[in-house]
């Protein structure tokens, strides 16, 4: 009996009066839609919690008559997708908080609030996240909605109190460990943290709304500058979001295409981490090292891709262009033999060094427990020893063909997602080679894809296993040739948001190396 | 934000050393601090050109200060948000004088692939805020655009340039 059935017994036991449909997996990526109502939803969330589902995303879409909320949930042991709707009278729009039985929500809840004026009962702290002050309506509400001026003191982002004994500093958005523009307002005790706060919104730039002015196929370009160093990942999760809800087909030999090159930009992110995450700890010189291999990588993919960062190579039924046999395949097979030495040589440079192992081992440890009510992915769920691959759950591209191990740490510390991605980069080595061996001939691309697509009307959630973890893309389409509502589940941002409850009363420099070891990439989380 | 004017004004000094002032230029232009001051995905680019293949310290700009006060050069790599535009203003002015800017990719110089109709948080180029010496576009330029940029702008203080135009190979 598959989890999907249990579940469905179960609800149905629990809950005579809710609806609870099965959805077509391979049209729309979830197996299960609950319709809730503002009554009975915490009963859903508690009776989903119980079952071990994490949640995944929680969003909101407007449809005008009516807002709605929309929660996912998974599980970590199997793949069993369920959609949680809750419709929201768009004049007062009120929900009830589930931040007390996941914690994530509290960030997510917060983001909904601010971008379509839902208010949260319970909510601890409904303030600004992403959004400038002075913008002065919900920005992704289909009509304009001015914000209340009563709330306007509500929305006042957050603004530390000083208090007896303790002081605070800004960490960012100009800081050389935080990766880009992230500020986090930390609340120190002499050198000790007492909390931690991240702002975010200083890189906003609008990919959501920008999807419902522009119609799909311009929109292709866009996901590459969400993840700026796993570009091809990104951009493999909107192709294949839009294949999938539009029914096109995709040649075998575009799939394993696909794979090959999505695994060198994967090992081109975690050589950018491997430079950067040392550097946060104080040693500049693996930088060098980790950036002469990159640019291996960087020149492979220019030759097929045309760019050599933000790539936008995949189209909806192939690829832009087919890879040149000889040149390609050589330089790829010179890489992974290249490769495979300079990581007994990483091994000896950062893994052995004493100074680096005091600094990251038993620090900002994840405990299994935590994974639920975060829902984090990718390498942080992998170092607290769960192996959660979307490659593996949910196979995708030619990933269901190729045989491949999920490393896993074994306590979440440090140096256990250190560990976990090094030795990523050695699996993906193995998944390029064996892609090579099997990669069939034939046509690249399929014909027969109009212009200008016109998606049936539905939903679909698709995800891929990108470089920081679960990333997925939910689109709602209503048969015009822009999305109606596109929304992003980005890995990074679950990541993150597990900094503040690991923070807390460690030292600075700790958290720091924390920081480092999340690998985030801020575009992805500000989108 | 749209009308709030960043614009400083920018004053000859009041002394001038005719030929001292033409040698501090030289030592200026041919070692420029740039500050660590990376936004998007331009930064990865910068962050190569400073690295062993394109290596930046070939023209004397390799030393990237996080503070803005050992800084004289700000390369603007990324878009700039309403919310971050303040900061942005807040590490110009912190610079010492003379000090440059170097808008590096389309998002700094007019916004670029994310001006649409009905945006609400970006700023349209990072010229409306602070005084640009040099512009390089792409999207994101390559290490080699930057380093061309950064040849223009030692044309730029110096009044010659040290490197010859290289000519394509295509």
């Amino acid at each position: 009996m598959t989890m999907t059935n249990r579940v469905i017994e179960e609800f149905k036991a629990e809950f005579k009066s809710v609806d609870i449909t099965e959805a077509p997996y391979e049209k729309q990526g979830y197996h299960l839609s609950i319709e809730a109502r503002t009554g009975n939803l915490l009963n859903i969330i508690d009776f989903l919690d119980k079952r071990e589902f994490y949640i995944i995303d929680l969003f909101c879409v407007d449809y005008q008559d009516y807002l709605e909320l929309v929660y996912f949930f998974n599980t970590h042991r199997e793949l069993c997708r369920i959609k949680v709707t809750l419709k929201l009278d768009p004049v007062k729009p009120v929900a009830p908080t589930i931040s007390n039985t996941y914690t994530i929500a509290r960030w997510y809840e917060r983001e909904v609030h601010e971008f379509f004026g839902v208010y949260f009962e319970g909510h601890p702290n409904l303030t600004y996240l992403f959004l400038h002050e002075e913008i002065g309506h919900y920005p992704l509400r289909k009509q304009h909605v001015p914000v209340p001026d009563g709330d306007k003191k509500l929305l006042n982002s957050f603004r530390p109190h000083e208090e007896e004994n303790s002081f605070f500093i800004n960490l960012g958005p100009q800081h050389p460990s935080t990766h880009g523009v992230l500020r986090v307002v930390l609340k120190m005790d002499g050198e000790y943290l007492i909390s931690a706060e991240p702002v975010l919104g200083y890189l906003h730039r609008m990919h959501e709304k920008m999807a419902e002015n522009k119609s799909y196929m311009q929109f292709l370009p866009n996901p590459a500058r969400m993840d700026y160093p796993g570009a091809l990942l990104f951009n493999l999760a909107y192709v294949e979001a839009v294949e999938k809800l539009c029914g096109i087909e995709v040649p075998e030999r575009a799939k394993y295409i696909r794979t090959i090159t999505c695994e060198l930009n994967r090992i081109a992110s975690h050589l950018l981490w491997l430079g950067a995450f040392p550097a946060d700890l104080g040693a500049l010189t693996p930088f060098m090292y980790a950036f002469d291999d990159r640019e291996n990588i960087l020149d492979i993919l220019e030759d097929v891709t045309g760019s050599r960062l933000t790539y936008c190579y995949f189209r909806f039924g192939g690829l832009y262009n087919d890879i040149n046999e000889e040149t390609f395949i050589d330089a790829t097979k010179r890489f992974i033999e290249r490769m495979r030495e300079r990581l007994v040589m990483y091994d000896k440079l950062i893994t052995g060094n004493v100074i680096f192992i005091n600094r990251v081992k038993n620090i900002g440890i994840l405990e299994q427990g935590q994974a639920k009510k975060y829902g984090f992915s990718g390498p942080v769920i992998r170092s607290t020893g769960i192996p959660f691959d979307m490659r593996k759950v949910d196979p995708y591209a030619a990933y269901g063909s190729i045989d491949f191990e999920i490393p896993t740490g074994h306590i979440g510390d440090n140096m256990d997602r250190y560990m976990v991605r090094m030795k990523e980069i050695e699996i993906s080595l193995n998944i390029i080679e064996e892609g090579i061996k099997r990669l069939p001939s034939g046509p690249f691309k399929t014909e027969k894809v109009p212009k200008k697509l016109k998606p049936p009307k539905g939903d679909i959630y698709n995800a891929v296993e990108s470089t920081r973890g679960e990333t997925g893309v939910y689109i709602v389409s209503d048969e015009s040739d822009t999305p109606y509502r596109m929304r992003w589940r980005v890995p990074s941002y679950s990541n993150l948001m597990t900094f503040p409850h690991l923070s807390r009363g460690v030292l600075i420099a700790d958290a720091i190396a924390t920081l480092g070891s999340y690998d985030i990439v801020v575009p992805e989380i500000d989108r | 934000m749209g009308k709030r004017s960043f614009h400083l004004e920018t004053k000859d000094p009041i002394i001038k050393f005719a030929v001292l002032d033409k040698i501090l230029d030289l030592a200026r232009a041919n070692s420029l601090w740039p500050i660590t001051f990376g936004l998007a995905c331009c930064a990865i680019e910068m962050m190569c050109a400073s690295m062993a293949r394109f290596d930046i310290a070939r023209f004397g700009a390799e030393v990237f200060r996080p503070s803005p006060r050992q800084a004289d050069l700000m390369i603007v790599s990324g878009t700039v948000t309403k919310k971050m535009a303040p900061i942005l203003v807040t590490l110009y002015e912190q610079m010492p004088s003379p000090k440059w800017v170097i808008a590096m990719g389309n998002c700094a110089i007019s916004g670029g692939p994310f001006v649409f109709e009905g945006q609400y948080n970006l700023v349209e180029g990072v010229d409306l805020l602070v005084p640009v010496d040099i512009y390089v576009p792409g999207c994101p330029p390559r290490p080699e655009g930057l380093l061309e940029g950064l040849m223009k702008l030692e044309e730029k203080i110096t009044g010659t340039r040290r490197f010859p135009v290289p000519e394509p190979k295509w």
